[in-house]
C-alpha cells in the first residue's frame, strides 16, 4: 500500500504543478474563445486531482499490497530489472558519444550477460550481426542519420553508414 | 473500375506481396510467443514503414495485426499460455483439446475461424467505411467532440480493469496532449522554453516506451519465474477443417464474426473484448453440447478466434474514417497513417481511393496466407520457443530505440520513450491502463480543439452541443459509455 500511496503523492504533485502552470497561462482577449489556451488544461487538471483523491482513498481503505520488485534489490528479478534499466539509460547516454553502431554493439553484448547468458560465441555473433543489421537497414537503406558520436567514433562511423 | 484495377496493381505486385507474406508470418510468430503481442509486433515494424509508400506501409501493419491475432491461439492451444490478450478465451477449450490428443485439429479450427473472421470483417469494412465517411462529412466540431468522448468512455469502461484508474490514465494522456503550441491561438503551453516541446510530445515515442519497452521490463521481471518446461512435443501437424464440419458450425462462425466486427467498430474496444464476449455467447447458446465448454468444445475455439480477427476489419473503420482508433492496436496503425502523411478522417477515402481497397485485398490475401503461415509456425513452434529471451528482449529494445530516434532523428524522442517506459511499468504495476493513457494522448487534440471550435462557432455558447441532434445523441452515448460499469453493476445487483 505504502508504495502506491507514494506513487499517488508523486502523481498528485505533478498534477498540481500542471494546474499551477495552466493557471499562469496568459489570457488572450478573445470573447468567443471562452476557454482559451488555459481553460481545457485547468478542467482536466482539476478532474485528474479529484479522480486521484478517490483512487487514493480506495487505496488506503483496501490496503492492497503491491509488489514492485524494482525497489527490492534483494530479489534477483529486482536486481536484473534495475540493471537493465540502467543499461538502457547508459545505452541512450552513450549514443551521442560513441555513436549508434558502437553503443548498439556494446548494448547487445552486455545486456544479455546481465541475465547470466554465457554462450559467448552466439552472443558475439548476435551482437555483431544484430548491430550490423540495424545500422545497415536504418543507416544505409532508410537513410536515417543515425547518431555518429564524437571524435574518432564520428570519423569511423562514416566508413559504415 | 479503374480504382479497383489500380488497387489490384498496388497489392499484387512483388514488393507488396512480399510484405504481406513477411507481415503475416512475422505477426504469427510474434503472436505465438508469450511476451510479444500484436501491438508490440506492429510497433517493432513501425520504423521500417517510415520511408515506405503509404499503401505498402499500411498493408504491412495490417497483415502483422492479422497474423498476430491468429498467432496468439497457437501458444494458447499448445501451452495454455495465450500469446496475445485476444487469445485468452481460446485457451478455455483449445488447451483441453490439445490435452486430448487433438492439438492439430484445435489449431486447424483456430486458423480456419481466424481466416473466416478476417475475410468477413474485410467485406464489412469495404462496405461500411465509405458509408460512414459520407455520414461523417456532415459532422462538425460538436460531433467530433462527442466521438472523442465515446472513445475515451469505451476505453475506461469496457476496456479497463479499474475504471477510476483508467479515467485518471486518460486524463494524464489529455494533459500530456496539451504540451506544445496551442493550435487555436498559437500560445506556447508547458514547453518551459524547450524547442523540442513546442511541437508537443510525439505519441509514437510514448507508445514505444509504454507498450514495447515496458513489456520488456515485465518479461525481465518474470525471467526467473518463467516456465523453463515450456515446450511442445516435437512437430505438430495442423489439421484443417473440412467444409462439412464448417457447415455444421456455420452459426458460430457467423455470430463470432458479426460480434467481432461490431465490437471492433466501437472506438477503443478491440479483439480481446470481442473474443470473450463471443465465447460467452457461444457457451451460453450451446450449453448442453458434448464435449462441454471448457473440456474441448470446437465452438469454444471458433467463437473467440473468428471474433478477434473480425475485430481487425471493424477497428479499421473508425480508425480510417473518423481518426478515432477502434482498438489500442489500431491506435498504432493510426500513428503510422500520420507518419506517412495520411490524415485519418472522412476525406481520407476520397483522397486515397486505392487505400481502402488495398487494405481489403491485403486482408483477404493475409487471411488465406494464415493457412500456410499457421502450418509453418506450428511445425516450427518447438524451435521458436527456444529463442533465448536475453537476446530477443535486448534486440527488441535496440529496435525500439532506433524506431523512436528515426521518428524525427531526435534524441528527445528517445528520452521520451525511456521516460514513458518507466511510466508504463508503474502504470502496469498499479493497474492503470497504458492503452487509456495513449488514447487520451491521441484524442486530446481532437477533443480540446473540437470543444473550443464549437464554442467559438457558438460565439461563446455551449448550446451548439445540445441544439445539434446528432451531436447531442453522440454525447449521450459517450456519457452512457462512461457510466456503463455503474449501470451494469446496479442491474446485476437488482437481478440478484
Amino acid at each position: 500500500m505504502a508504495i502506491e500511496v507514494i506513487f499517488n503523492i508523486i502523481l498528485g504533485l505533478l498534477i498540481v504543478f500542471y494546474l499551477f502552470e495552466a493557471m499562469q497561462l496568459p489570457n488572450i482577449d478573445n470573447t468567443v474563445d471562452v476557454l482559451g489556451a488555459s481553460g481545457f488544461p485547468q478542467i482536466i487538471g482539476i478532474l485528474a486531482l479529484l479522480v486521484l483523491l478517490v483512487i487514493s482513498y480506495r487505496v488506503v481503505r483496501e490496503k492492497k499490497v503491491v509488489q514492485i520488485s524494482l525497489f527490492n534489490v534483494r530479489l534477483q528479478e529486482g536486481r536484473l530489472l534495475l540493471v537493465n534499466i540502467f543499461l538502457l539509460a547508459g545505452y541512450i547516454a552513450l549514443l551521442s558519444i560513441l555513436g549508434f553502431a558502437v553503443s548498439t554493439l556494446l548494448y547487445l553484448f552486455i545486456a544479455p550477460t546481465s541475465f547470466g547468458y554465457s554462450k559467448w560465441r552466439l552472443l558475439t555473433f548476435f551482437s555483431v550481426v544484430g548491430s550490423l543489421v540495424l545500422v545497415s537497414v536504418f543507416g544505409s537503406v532508410f537513410y536515417v542519420p543515425l547518431p555518429r558520436g564524437i571524435g574518432l567514433f564520428r570519423e569511423l562511423s562514416y566508413l559504415v553508414y | 473500375m479503374d480504382i479497383i484495377l489500380q488497387s489490384i496493381d498496388a497489392v499484387f505486385n512483388p514488393l507488396t506481396l512480399t510484405l504481406i507474406v513477411i507481415g503475416t508470418l512475422f505477426g504469427i510468430i510474434c503472436g505465438s510467443l508469450p511476451g510479444l503481442s500484436s501491438s508490440m509486433a506492429i510497433i517493432l515494424c513501425l520504423p521500417f514503414t517510415y520511408s515506405m509508400d503509404p499503401i505498402s506501409a499500411i498493408v504491412l501493419l495490417v497483415t502483422v495485426y492479422l497474423g498476430g491475432a491468429t498467432g496468439g491461439s497457437i501458444s494458447a492451444i499448445l501451452l495454455k499460455t495465450p500469446g496475445t490478450p485476444e487469445a485468452i478465451a481460446t485457451t478455455f477449450d483449445g488447451y483441453p483439446m490439445a490435452q486430448n490428443g487433438m492439438a492439430g485439429k484445435a489449431l486447424g479450427l483456430a486458423v480456419t475461424a481466424s481466416a473466416f473472421g478476417a475475410i468477413f470483417s474485410a467485406f464489412v469494412m469495404l462496405m461500411a467505411a465509405p458509408l460512414l465517411a459520407n455520414a461523417a462529412l456532415s459532422f462538425q466540431s460538436a460531433e467530433y467532440f462527442g466521438l472523442g468522448l465515446i472513445g475515451l468512455g469505451c476505453i475506461t469502461s469496457i476496456g479497463a480493469k479499474n475504471q477510476m484508474k483508467a479515467i485518471l490514465a486518460v486524463l494524464i494522456g489529455l494533459m500530456v496532449s496539451t504540451i506544445g503550441i496551442d493550435s487555436i491561438n498559437g500560445m506556447e503551453r508547458f514547453a518551459f522554453g524547450q524547442p523540442f516541446l513546442l511541437n508537443g510530445i510525439n505519441y509514437i515515442s510514448v507508445m514505444i516506451g509504454a507498450f514495447a519497452i515496458a513489456e520488456v521490463y515485465k518479461n525481465i521481471e518474470r525471467y526467473y519465474q518463467r516456465d523453463t518446461n515450456l515446450r511442445t512435443e516435437g512437430k505438430i501437424a495442423m489439421k484443417l477443417m473440412s467444409f462439412r464440419d464448417m457447415a455444421k458450425m456455420w452459426d458460430t462462425f457467423l455470430k463470432g464474426s458479426i460480434l467481432g466486427t461490431l465490437i471492433g467498430i466501437i472506438p477503443a474496444a478491440g479483439g480481446s473484448i470481442a473474443s470473450l464476449i463471443a465465447y460467452g455467447e457461444a457457451s451460453g447458446r450451446h450449453k448442453g453440447e458434448k464435449p462441454s465448454f471448457g473440456d474441448g468444445n470446437p465452438r469454444g475455439i471458433i467463437a473467440p478466434e473468428s471474433s478477434n480477427n473480425a475485430a481487425i476489419g471493424g477497428s479499421m473503420v473508425p480508425t480510417m474514417v473518423l481518426g478515432i482508433p477502434g482498438s489500442p492496436v489500431a491506435a498504432v496503425i493510426m500513428a503510422s497513417f500520420l507518419i506517412i502523411g495520411l490524415t485519418p478522417g472522412p476525406l481520407l477515402i476520397r483522397e486515397q481511393p486505392i487505400l481502402l481497397n488495398a487494405i481489403f485485398l491485403a486482408m483477404i490475401a493475409s487471411a488465406l496466407l494464415l493457412f500456410i503461415g499457421g502450418r509453418f509456425v506450428t511445425s516450427q513452434f518447438a524451435h521458436i520457443l527456444k529463442l533465448p529471451y536475453p537476446l530477443l528482449g535486448t534486440f527488441i529494445v535496440a529496435l525500439a530505440l532506433v524506431g523512436a530516434y528515426s521518428l524525427k532523428n531526435s534524441y528527445y524522442d528517445v528520452f521520451i520513450m525511456f521516460i514513458f517506459s518507466l511510466v508504463g511499468y508503474f502504470f502496469d504495476k498499479f493497474n492503470y491502463s497504458n492503452a487509456a493513457l495513449i488514447l487520451g494522448l491521441i484524442l486530446g487534440d481532437l477533443i480540446e480543439n473540437s470543444l473550443r471550435r464549437q464554442i467559438i462557432v457558438g460565439e461563446g455558447s455551449l448550446m451548439g452541443f445540445v441544439t445539434r441532434p446528432l451531436a447531442l445523441a453522440i454525447i449521450i452515448v459517450a456519457i452512457i459509455a462512461f457510466i456503463w460499469p455503474a449501470i451494469s453493476k446496479r442491474l446485476k445487483k437488482n437481478k440478484t
